[in-house]
């Protein structure tokens, strides 16, 4: 035994020095030792197996696995540090790492590297799965990363986080049970596309990143689908967000920004209404000024969009309302109108009449009433809103719109439902 | 797309709930309805708006504090970076008092009289202040109505303010540490320390010998001596600090820190996935402190808590990034740090906490539940009932939770601890119930310190007030009841009740607060009661003069120009309400003097010829005629 270990030894050492060397390894010390003396521009490939330990990835190489690769960090610290440039990672199921936040326990972690690839990779533990802090440049793709459902939430770690990081693509993974899918703070210039993130508390998790682009991703199973905050010049297009319990997309502090194509649906607080407030937002919109939201569809939830004073400028039109119990909720003074050029939204509840058969309603629409609006102030009158007269008075309202009042209008009701190709 | 805003003069509530033109309007097309063949509805809109309006008013009327009443509570807000403390009542919102404390007043003088100055001490040379976190004193964790303790972030001081005279009588210059932040008081047995905050990091000492390198940098914590108003002790820690809170035991201490990187700029500060809760245990700093184990900077005595030093003064429990606010709940079980960046909240057991010290459990093990509330959760007040409220800033919302329930989901048990969500407009940082951070917390009102008005009220330009809302939180529901608009920046409020404050009516004429001025005019042979005198003492000349409404003891004096004038008057009125002012016209001088008080004011008189003085607070019919002549002489 100990004349294999120095056998491979010499092998090792041997082959290092020659240019761009791949080092076949079967178990973790093997694999150890060729971490030790692979330089930049080599390859290590792990044939399939389990490896037991945790590895730290010193040079800028490539390390490879099969299917059945398998490494086991036997619930302590990382699996995989990252401490080189230039490091390629592929095909290997990582799992077991650690449980501790505070020191950011990871399936992967690297910290101030560049050019760093995370390929086809396998991940499954209680911390982090993917973490990347102060990282210029990385492609993390088709990974698939599950957390451990038996623990808290909130002690889980997030799937991919992404920290001071910037020139990052992240695109189809799949993450689950994590705690948070996509963690972005404090980075700027990368891709987040078509990731898949279920049974997580927020899908995307995003602060104070300016600049990226989130494309194509799909949120189920979340508290939040993507929680969007303190960011500027995004561009929000064709994601998806179904079974939200608080959120399908928020949007605080986001400023000069582009929301179209995106599909929110089915966000419903489970509280059976029986927490006062307690209300899902296919979006909420807050503080929010300069974005062009367009295409987008917000459906089947508990309020449709949250607008609130301070957002005002945006450009809102082509989206659908469909069938979510309050459309819209929009507690303000001042008026907005939500069409463009004559193209304006379509809306489940309108009744209204196309002479003209133009596709567009020959009236315009204003989501909420007067009514609402005397609600959203006196939440006292709520005992009143039972009796038929109200609802009578509701429908006369609609049709003869007496209680006039600043609020959201369209003038450009589209008939019919609008495609989501621009 | 076009966004409309309607100019103020358009946009009426009115207009909503009862307009003339409306209803008009509406019996027409009811009228048309009707010839529809449609009932004619039973409820117009107008009848809707009014049983709507009679509803919300009905709901108001048991807070409504009518012409002639007086309100139930007593509410100290901080003013922000006016430097101000206001004085509220609740559960009107009227605004009582403002008393001057870090800034600069013009209608009392503060900072400009020599009392005011005295007070001050070097610290008068600073212009402005920042106040955030009013406190008032406390005997066995309840109000005592006899201080109220404010920090200035901005020049790193603490003051006190007198409940009786409602005027601040110390403020303490704190050294070592750098922007006085959370501040809260000992709440068992009595408050004998103030605890606060150094929340940025600097060189100890940070006489220049360092500057960028910021391994060596520490934030203190420290305790200040509540009754002689000065340095007790400060405590090295990693990391910041931010707020703070004491037990109901008078062992522990605990703050917030949220950026135990100790980063110098934003990513920095927020790359942690955890920062922390540092607890202080009192007694045991008290010990070290007579055992010895302290090193003195600036005069004071100052112990390492930090992890390496390896002792039992202090322990560090992680919780999720960014922590930001510190509450004890008032049935003295709890700490909960508020996250901001993580949507929970975390509930440390205080009866675990000497476990912790004696090193039995891991840090986390204190941690005995961490909600998920919402998005940016900062402060957590209490009712008398077992429920939280927590204000979370992105969501703009209050949060009610049950913080037993919060446990029993902690530990596994599928039960919701969110009680409701309440909107609030905009964007609450501090929030504070009556007497909730005392034993005696009694659940019946919320305020809300809202960051942002937004449309909340008639637009005054770029500069937008505040929102202070007020919540009625005696039901099972919360229900806003109050829009308050303040000027910059009230932080944090504390809510007491009227009968725990005794403030006087008249001053005392043995009050210390002037009592300086007292011994100078003794060594002058002045009788400030009786006598109108000049003094002179080279080119320093003493004015002491009495005033009783409406006219000044003197109706006037001579100086040389050049003279550096000093004014005492002492008001004889001894009627509630009759304050006396002393104004000298085109010399930057003004003062206010109370019933049987004595204020004065140095000034050099620079200008040759007749100036005029004059009382500037209204006193009398003839106000108007009670002024004198200052004659000053060319040099």
């Amino acid at each position: 035994m100990m004349k294999q270990t120095i056998m491979t030894w010499l092998a090792l050492v041997l082959s290092s020095l020659l240019w761009a060397q791949e080092y076949q390894v079967a178990d973790a010390d093997e694999l150890r030792a060729a971490l030790r003396i692979a330089v930049d521009g080599d390859s290590v490939r792990l044939s399939a197996g389990d490896y037991v330990g945790r590895f730290e990835i010193q040079s800028g190489i490539r390390i490879e696995g099969t299917p059945q690769t398998i490494l086991d960090a036997q619930g302590e610290g990382n699996v995989l540090t990252v401490l080189a440039d230039n490091v390629v990672i592929r095909n290997l199921t990582l799992r077991n790492w650690g449980r501790n936040l505070t020191d950011t326990n990871s399936g992967i972690k690297a910290v101030q590297v560049a050019n760093l690839t995370i390929h086809n990779n396998r991940l499954n533990g209680p911390g982090f799965g993917i973490y990347l802090e102060q990282v210029i440049g990385a492609e993390v793709r088709a990974n698939e990363i599950t957390g451990n459902p038996e623990m808290r939430s909130a002690d889980r770690g997030n799937g991919i986080h992404l920290i001071s990081s910037q020139q990052v693509l992240v695109s189809d993974n799949r993450v689950r049970q994590t705690r948070d899918g996509l963690y972005i703070i404090s980075s700027q210039h990368n891709e987040l596309r078509n990731n898949r993130m279920t049974d997580l508390r927020f899908g995307v998790h995003y602060m104070y990143s300016h600049s990226n682009t989130v494309t194509g991703n799909y949120a189920a199973n979340v508290d939040v689908g993507y929680a969007l905050m303190s960011s500027q010049k995004l561009i929000i297009e064709n994601n998806t967000a179904e079974s939200c319990r608080d959120y399908g997309l928020l949007m605080n502090f986001i400023n000069q920004s582009v929301f179209s194509g995106n599909e929110m649906n089915r966000v419903q607080a489970d509280s059976d209404r029986a927490i006062a407030g307690d209300a899902g937002k296919a979006l909420f919109i807050y503080n929010a000024t300069g974005n062009v939201l367009h295409h987008n569809t917000f459906a089947n939830s508990d309020l449709g969009i949250h607008l609130t004073a301070g957002s005002e400028g945006n450009q809102i039109y082509a989206n659908n309302f469909i069938n979510n119990r309050t459309q819209v909720k929009y507690v303000s003074s001042r008026e907005q109108e939500w069409s463009l050029e004559g193209q304006g939204n379509y809306w489940s509840d309108y009744i209204g009449w196309d002479l003209d058969q133009d596709g567009l309603g020959d009236t315009a629409f204003e989501p909420n009433d007067g009514i609402d609006k005397l609600l959203w102030r006196y939440p006292e009158a709520r005992v009143l809103m039972d009796s038929p007269a109200v609802r009578l008075l509701r429908w006369v309202q609609h049709n003869f719109p007496v209680l006039k009042s600043p609020g959201v209008k369209d003038s450009h009701p589209s008939l019919n439902p609008i495609g989501v190709s621009q | 797309m076009t966004t409309k805003n309607k100019t103020p003069d358009q946009v009426n509530e009115a207009e909503l709930l009862d307009d003339s033109s409306s209803r008009r309007s509406f019996f027409k097309k009811s009228a048309v309805v009707g010839a529809a063949g449609f009932a004619v509805p039973a409820m117009t809109a107008s009848m809707f708006s009014q049983m709507a309006n009679a509803a919300t008013n009905e709901k108001m009327a048991k807070h409504n504090v009518g012409p002639g009443e007086l309100d139930e509570y007593y509410g100290f807000w901080s003013g922000g970076h006016s430097g101000e403390v206001r004085v509220l009542g609740l559960p009107s919102m009227r605004e009582l008092m403002r008393i001057p404390v870090f800034n600069t007043e013009s209608a009392t003088g503060w900072n400009i009289t020599n009392e005011s100055k005295a007070i001050l001490g070097e610290g008068s040379k600073f212009p402005n202040g920042d106040s955030h976190h009013p406190h008032m004193s406390m005997q066995d964790g309840r109000y005592d109505g006899k201080y109220v303790f404010i920090n200035d972030k901005a020049n790193t001081r603490v003051a006190r303010i007198r409940c009786d005279i409602m005027k601040t009588d110390k403020i303490v210059n704190v050294p070592n540490a750098h922007a006085i932040h959370g501040l809260r008081v000992q709440k068992v047995p009595h408050t004998k320390y103030v605890f606060c905050n150094g929340e940025y990091e600097v060189p100890l000492p940070n006489d220049g010998s360092v500057l960028d390198d910021p391994s060596k940098y520490v934030s203190l914590f420290n305790a200040i001596d509540a009754e002689k108003m000065e340095m007790a002790w400060q405590v090295i820690v990693d990391g910041n600090l931010d707020n703070t809170d004491a037990d109901y035991d008078g062992r522990f201490v605990a703050s917030t820190s949220y950026n135990s990187e100790m980063g110098m700029n934003l990513g920095g500060m927020i790359a942690a996935e955890r920062d922390h809760v540092v607890v202080f245990d009192v007694p045991a700093i008290e010990k070290a402190i007579a055992a010895g184990q302290y090193k003195v900077y600036n005069g004071v005595k100052v112990v390492d808590g930090r992890k390496a030093a390896g002792n039992n003064l202090t322990r560090y429990i992680p919780v999720p990034k960014s922590p930001h606010g510190m509450n004890t709940s008032p049935n003295g079980e709890y700490f909960v740090a508020n996250g901001k960046l993580s949507p929970t909240v975390s509930v440390i057991a205080i009866k675990k906490l000497p476990q912790l010290f004696d090193n039995k459990i891991d840090p986390r093990d204190t941690i005995v539940a961490e909600p998920e509330l919402g998005l940016g959760p900062l402060h957590t007040a209490f009712d008398n009932r077992g429920n939280a409220y927590t204000t979370v800033f992105i969501d703009s919302q209050i949060v009610k939770w049950n913080v037993e329930d919060a446990i029993k989901h902690y530990n596994g048990d599928k039960v919701n601890y969110i009680r409701q969500k309440l909107d609030v407009q905009y964007q609450p940082g501090h929030n504070h119930t009556t007497m909730g951070e005392t034993r005696d917390a009694d659940g019946k009102y919320l305020v809300a310190l809202c960051k942002f008005s937004k449309d909340r009220f008639l637009p005054v330009g770029p500069l937008h007030a505040e929102n202070d809302q007020l919540i009625d939180i005696s039901g099972d529901e919360m229900k806003l009841i109050h829009d308050g608009p303040t000027f910059a920046e009230p932080h944090d409020c504390m809510i007491v009740h009227r009968s725990k404050m005794k403030p006087l009516k008249i001053w005392k004429r043995d009050d210390p607060f002037f009592a300086g001025t007292v011994a100078m005019a003794k060594k002058d042979g002045v009788t400030l009661e009786t006598d109108n005198k000049v003094i002179r003492d080279g080119k320093k000349v003493r004015v002491y003069m009495t005033s009783v409404a409406p006219s000044f003891g003197m109706e006037k004096f001579e100086v040389n120009q050049g003279d550096e004038v000093t004014v005492v008057v002492t008001n004889l009125d001894m009627i509630e309400d009759v304050t006396h002012g002393f104004a000298m016209t085109n010399h930057g001088v003004s003062m206010e003097i109370g019933p049987q008080a004595t204020s004065s004011v140095t000034f050099v008189a620079d200008k040759p010829g007749v100036h005029w003085f004059y009382c500037h607070w209204f006193c009398h019919a003839l106000h108007m005629e009670m002024r004198g002549r200052m004659l000053v002489k060319p040099a």
